[in-house]
């Protein structure tokens, strides 16, 4: 029941706003649903006793093997957890934005959240690939409409390449399920499915090309920058903050379960490919001329350690990733309010233009080097628990995949504190008069902040969500083989 | 048993078969290559009574009267369709003042 | 008194009251005045020094050598469970009373040195927040606490020295310092993985215990040592990752006294020393951190000799004496090392602040060329520099020269070559810091400034560690000298390496090895003294010196050959990936997955002729194809 709220209540509240299209209460009434969706996963954590829940269950097309199952895990849960903290601040950063058409905008993010949680709550494969579409399809809206620069060539190029990648992954189910005995697209039942070894290895690309492309995993990369860049600012966030893990999330549900003999064999090669992405990318971001396009670089950095430490598959690299999933969209959220914070007042995000901001605004860049230290994953704070964890997780697979992770620790703080230094730092660039942090400002960042920083000094909440599940997850994985 | 129906059946079956595959193939041969959009209408009307002669012959034949309701919902349909298809063909007189199908070939790419 | 054990509980105090003080700072640095900011800062520090040494005083290592102190757990993950646990044993203590001890002192010298700054009170928060993480550094009971601390420290670094944040080259100095140091952070990681994978956990308490299975030699734990040795250099600014040190004192002079001079440097001496059990089984790094020690104390010193900012001397100084204490960790003579990290820890910071001290009295002036004569000027401050010049230098009894000589024996057991690198090595420095004494105080003044006294404030803590400096040598009074070596046998209850320390020479031969360097030691200075004071030779500008001279002077042009071989090389890099990478390669690749569905489309759409009768050409001719493929087609 609980679930049919938390999916119907963003839903109707967007249907609600594209209806009613009020302009000036828009994001009042967006920013209150996201707020009750957040107190209801809330109530479900507190209720939580760590055994798998499975709320509605019921047949819709169930000859195709589509049914409606509800449910979560402790990692599902986690995910629910990490939207429904990130979706109130997504909605927030829009009461500085002053976009056209606020209720249409905000319409489509609750849309998209709905969407997404549908994802993290779906047991059944269909169901799950269903959310998984459909929730690129209000953000497509956002994008061509309020993005940026070339936003028609991007968004078309950042579609088509997705739904490239989910194409393959219809097809797979697909393919599952009609393996399946009884047709069932349940993944229950697709988890025991024993395919051949052989069939497992071809079609582990199948199941996780859409996860890579999504993540994304290197080479599939393409797209990222350039969305990130154009996208209007509540979009990357919804792109940097959520969006990703539903890859990660999506891999460790499919690919995982179904094809494992398939990981077995390539899950090195991921590993490299993702560690070499990770470095790809700080080396790029190094010399970014724009700070949001670097900030994209930057996440695609820290993707790649977190797709690498997923696939060590033991517990401390799933542990890790799935820890870093969450403060890594605290992280990004926070990093991208505070371009848009910087581009609110200079009217630039050229980093060229910039420097000697913080002589204008100390407020403002002493809660961007806070940002920042969580970015650089300096110990006590959240990043640092997901990266140690991840970092060990690659040791015990094999101690070069450590070194070149741990390598992006310095890349990190090369490209972080450079970025730091010449939007804040040095003498004076600017003319213009312009305000400080002020009280709205502070109340977005220091909430992040804070998470940051408690979740870091007391990670054990989040562990303990995980460790169950995750657990089980590796103990049947060794079972097997 | 009715006299229409004794009336069908003291033609063979087969030589309604040659008939409606006769009229069909006229009416084909005219909708492909004639251009007067009036005659493809024409021709049109001719496939579907080929069509329909035909299953008003097998109903008959094989005493079952399913195939000539058929027919009577076929040719609710070809009118119906007729009236669509002659109001195109009046809109179409006035706008290109032509009644050339090869005029209407805009509607591509 | 209060027990240890009682007391013991309540260690979290020390790093609480400075992070207290650093929180406070932070959030009222508007409003805070320069004496309420700073007073607070010294006043945290000094409720700490003063647990601090409660914990010290009341600790009695024959009844609990090492009491572990567990506050909560931090990371808990399958096997891994790490708490957020303190370690009070006699190493741990030591270093504490050195944190804050001396950090005590150099608050109370901000106090009067930051006064006129506009950002007072950020200074004095990031100056205890450096306290609080310096203190999880020592007082970590497993690796992953004391990483934080190390880190920690890291960052309070990067942040002081870029304190004055609108010069861009403070700047660039800031981040070298903080990307060097997280080089070496690579080496710590992987050392703690390695270490955690070996034996399961990462306390230091269990590692030693299980630390004995492992024969000597092994290679798991040579390469473990070796990590743990990367990461040293890094933070105690060892070749190759020394070249940060001299740039960062572009910080506040007294971030240079507490933090580049004598404490958070020490850092990896005491990694090592913690380590010590480990260590000890792999002598490859033994050999490693001692040549590594040994060119870091020669090349240091060589490049200090023709320095002519006050405080790039002291800096390329505090390098060469972090070269003696590790040349003495790879001889296995923890506790001299150990024991100069201490007496450094005095005369260091002591000349660091009196360098301050000196700044402060000519208006921000640093070039030694325009100083001299300030001796009749500046009394406490030149005699205090004088104690500490002495004991670093090593002149008997001034404490440099207990840990030195202590060190030098060491080395001439070991082998007389690095004896005698060693020991030129401390000529090197008794004549830099002469050269710097002399060209200072001596001689007359050949700047325009009007030089004054500082105030007591800043002389209060000069007298203070003048006073440490000379003393300090009685900490670890050798049997020579009547003394019982009472440093080295408390630290011998912390660590292992202590406890398995020999050294065996006569008392003839040590006689003979402390009376040669201080001999030379003393040639040295009478040949400074021809130099600068009857003389005053002073260097002009690098490019009409001889080449070898030349190339001495401009630091081994070291900086260029990093800057040739890495920085420039990485945008390069960098630039190449965006606009080679990206743009010809991947975004290529992925624009060809749309333009060829556009491609498909353009040619699918011919069939779209608009042509009705070609539609219906189509159609049928579709059928028919159809109906011969159900009639013959099988």
């Amino acid at each position: 029941m609980e679930l049919l709220i938390l999916l119907l209540l963003p839903f109707l509240t967007a249907t609600l706003l594209m209806v009613v299209r009020p302009t000036a209460a828009a994001k009042h009434i967006a920013l209150g649903s996201t707020l009750l969706s957040l107190g209801l996963v809330l109530w479900l954590w507190y209720n939580w006793t760590g055994t798998a829940v499975v709320a509605v269950n019921a047949d819709w097309f169930p000859q195709w093997g589509m049914r409606l199952v509800l449910g979560y895990d402790g990692v599902g849960l986690l995910m629910l957890l990490l939207t429904t903290a990130v979706f109130p601040f997504i909605i927030a950063a829009g009461y500085k934005q002053n976009l056209q058409h606020p209720s249409m905008v905000n319409a489509l993010l609750l849309y998209t959240q709905t969407f997404l949680l549908g994802v993290f709550m779906a047991q059944n494969a269909f169901l799950f690939y269903i959310c998984y579409e459909l929730s690129l399809v209000p953000l497509f809206f956002l994008l061509l409409y309020w993005g940026g620069e070339r936003r028609r060539a991007i968004t078309v190029r950042f579609f088509i390449y997705t739904l490239l990648g989910g194409l393959a992954l219809l097809f797979a189910i697909a393919y599952c399920v009609v393996q399946e005995p009884t047709h069932n697209a349940d993944f229950s039942a697709l988890a025991n499915l024993a395919l051949s070894p052989d069939t497992q290895v071809w079609l582990f690309w199948a199941l996780f090309l859409a996860f890579a492309i999504k993540l994304p995993m290197f080479p599939f990369h393409s797209w990222q920058p350039d969305t990130y860049t154009m996208a209007p600012l509540q979009g990357t966030m919804v792109l940097g903050g959520v969006m990703l893990k539903m890859g990660l999330y999506g891999t460790l549900k499919f690919v995982f379960p179904i094809v494992p003999e398939g990981v077995v064999y390539w899950r090195d090669t991921v590993i490299v490919l993702s560690l070499v992405g990770a470095l790809y990318a700080g080396v790029i971001a190094f010399r970014q001329r724009d700070l949001k396009r670097l900030v994209a670089y930057s996440s695609l950095g820290h993707v790649g350690v977190l797709t690498a430490g997923l696939f060590a598959w033991n517990s401390y690299g799933v542990s890790g990733s799935l820890y870093q999933a969450f403060a890594h969209a605290v992280l990004v959220i926070g990093l991208f309010y505070i371009v848009g914070a910087v581009k609110d007042r200079t009217g630039t995000s050229e980093l060229g233009a910039m420097g000697g901001l913080k002589l204008k605004t100390p407020r403002l860049a002493a809660l961007f080097l806070l940002v920042v230290l969580n970015a650089v994953a300096l110990p006590l704070t959240q990043s640092f628990v997901g990266e140690w964890l991840m970092f060990n997780g690659l040791w015990q697979r094999d101690g070069w995949f450590a070194l070149l992770a741990v390598i992006t620790i310095v890349l990190g703080a090369i490209y972080m504190l450079y970025a730091y230094q010449r939007v804040m730092l040095g003498p004076d660039k600017w003319q213009l008069e312009m305000a400080d942090a002020d009280r709205s400002d502070h109340l977005y960042l220091v909430p992040l902040i804070a998470v940051s920083l408690v979740l870091g000094i007391h990670p054990a909440p989040i562990l303990d969500l995980v460790n169950a599940p995750v657990q089980q997850m590796i103990d049947l994985f060794t079972v097997t083989h | 048993m009715e006299p229409v129906v004794s009336a069908i059946r003291a033609v063979p079956l087969e030589h309604y078969v040659y008939l409606s595959f006769v009229l069909f193939s006229i009416g084909l041969a005219g909708a492909l290559f004639r251009r007067n959009t009036i005659i493809i209408l024409m021709c049109l009307e001719l496939m579907f009574n080929s069509v329909n002669l035909l299953l008003a012959a097998f109903s008959a034949h094989h005493s079952d009267p399913s195939g000539q309701v058929f027919v009577f919902f076929i040719m609710l349909v070809a009118a119906a369709e007729v009236t669509v298809g002659l109001a195109i063909l009046v809109m179409m007189k006035r706008n290109v003042d032509s009644v050339d199908v090869n005029q209407l070939n805009r509607l591509k790419w | 008194m209060v027990s240890f054990d009682m007391l013991g509980k309540w260690c979290w105090l020390v790093p609480a009251f400075p992070l207290a003080g650093a929180l406070i700072n932070a959030a009222l640095r508007r409003k805070l005045g320069a004496n309420v900011a700073g007073g607070l800062a010294t006043l945290m520090t000094a409720l700490s020094f003063v647990v601090s040494a409660l914990l010290f005083f009341g600790h009695d290592p024959a009844v609990t050598p090492v009491k572990v102190v567990k506050l909560f757990d931090w990371i808990r993950v399958a096997g891994m469970d790490i708490g957020f646990a303190f370690q009070l044993d006699a190493l741990s203590l030591t270093m504490m009373m050195i944190v804050t001890g001396i950090g005590t002192l150099i608050h109370l010298y901000s106090v009067g040195y930051m006064h006129d700054d506009k950002r007072v009170a950020s200074f004095f928060a990031m100056l205890n927040l450096f306290t609080f993480a310096m203190l999880l550094l020592v007082m970590g009971s497993n690796y992953v606490i004391t990483f934080i601390g190390w880190e920690g420290v890291g960052l309070c670094s990067y942040l002081l020295i870029g304190f004055w944040y609108t010069n861009p080259e403070y700047n660039y100095a800031a981040r070298k310092a903080f990307v060097m140091n997280r080089i070496g952070d690579v080496g710590v990681v992987l050392a703690l993985c390695l270490l955690f994978s070996l034996f399961g956990t990462l306390d230091y308490t269990s590692i030693m215990d299980q630390a004995s299975g492992f024969g000597a030699g092994n290679p798991l734990i040579v390469g473990a040592t070796l990590l743990l040795f990367v990461g040293a250099m890094g933070k105690s600014a060892q070749i190759p990752l020394f070249t940060w040190l001299p740039d960062a004192m572009a910080g506040p002079t007294p971030v240079s006294a507490l933090i580049h001079a004598a404490t958070m440097v020490t850092a990896g001496i005491f990694l090592v020393v913690r380590s010590s059990v480990l260590f000890e089984l792999a002598p490859f790094t033994q050999d490693v951190v001692l040549y590594v020690g040994v060119g870091t104390a020669l090349l240091a010193a060589s490049i200090g000799l023709f320095q002519n900012d006050i405080k790039k001397v002291l800096a390329y100084s505090t390098v060469s004496q972090l070269g003696y204490m590790f040349a003495a960790l790879g001889l296995g003579a923890y506790s001299a090392g150990m024991f100069h990290v201490t007496t450094h820890a005095f005369f260091k910071a002591l000349l660091f602040l009196g360098a301050g001290s000196v700044i402060h009295a000519l208006g921000g002036e640093q070039d030694i060329r325009k100083m001299g004569g300030l001796k009749g000027v500046t009394k406490i401050t030149h005699w205090t520099f004088l104690a500490g010049t002495l004991a670093i230098s090593g002149i008997f009894p001034f404490s440099g020269f207990f840990s030195k000589d202590s060190i030098l024996a060491n080395a001439f057991a070991h082998s007389p070559v690095v004896y005698a690198l060693l020991l030129l090595g401390a000529l090197m420095t008794a004549f830099y810091m002469f050269r710097l004494l002399f060209l200072t105080f001596w001689g007359s003044y050949r700047g325009t400034a009007h030089p004054h006294e500082s105030p007591l404030v800043i002389t209060l803590p000069l007298m203070v560690l003048a006073v440490l400096s000379v003393l300090g040598g009685l900490l670890n009074l050798p049997h020579l000298f009547g003394g019982h070596e009472a440093m080295k046998h408390y630290l011998a209850t912390a660590a292992e390496g202590i406890h398995n320390e020999s050294l065996h020479l006569s008392a003839s031969t040590e006689w003979i090895l402390m009376g040669l360097s201080t001999g030379l030691v003393v040639l040295t200075i009478v040949y400074a003294y021809g130099l600068f004071v009857k003389k005053t030779t002073l260097d002009g500008a690098p490019a009409q010196m001889p080449a070898l001279k030349r190339l001495i002077a401009e630091k081994w042009r070291i900086d260029e050959l990093y800057a040739f071989l890495f920085e420039k090389p990485y945008g390069w890099l960098s630039t190449q990936f965006a606009r080679v990478g990206e743009d010809r390669i991947f975004v290529p690749l992925m624009n060809g997955v749309g333009n060829l569905t556009l491609r498909a489309g353009k040619v699918a759409r011919r069939l779209q002729t608009g042509n009705a009768s070609f539609y219906l050409f189509a159609m049928v001719a579709g059928i028919i194809v159809f109906l011969l493929i159900t009639l013959y087609g099988g």
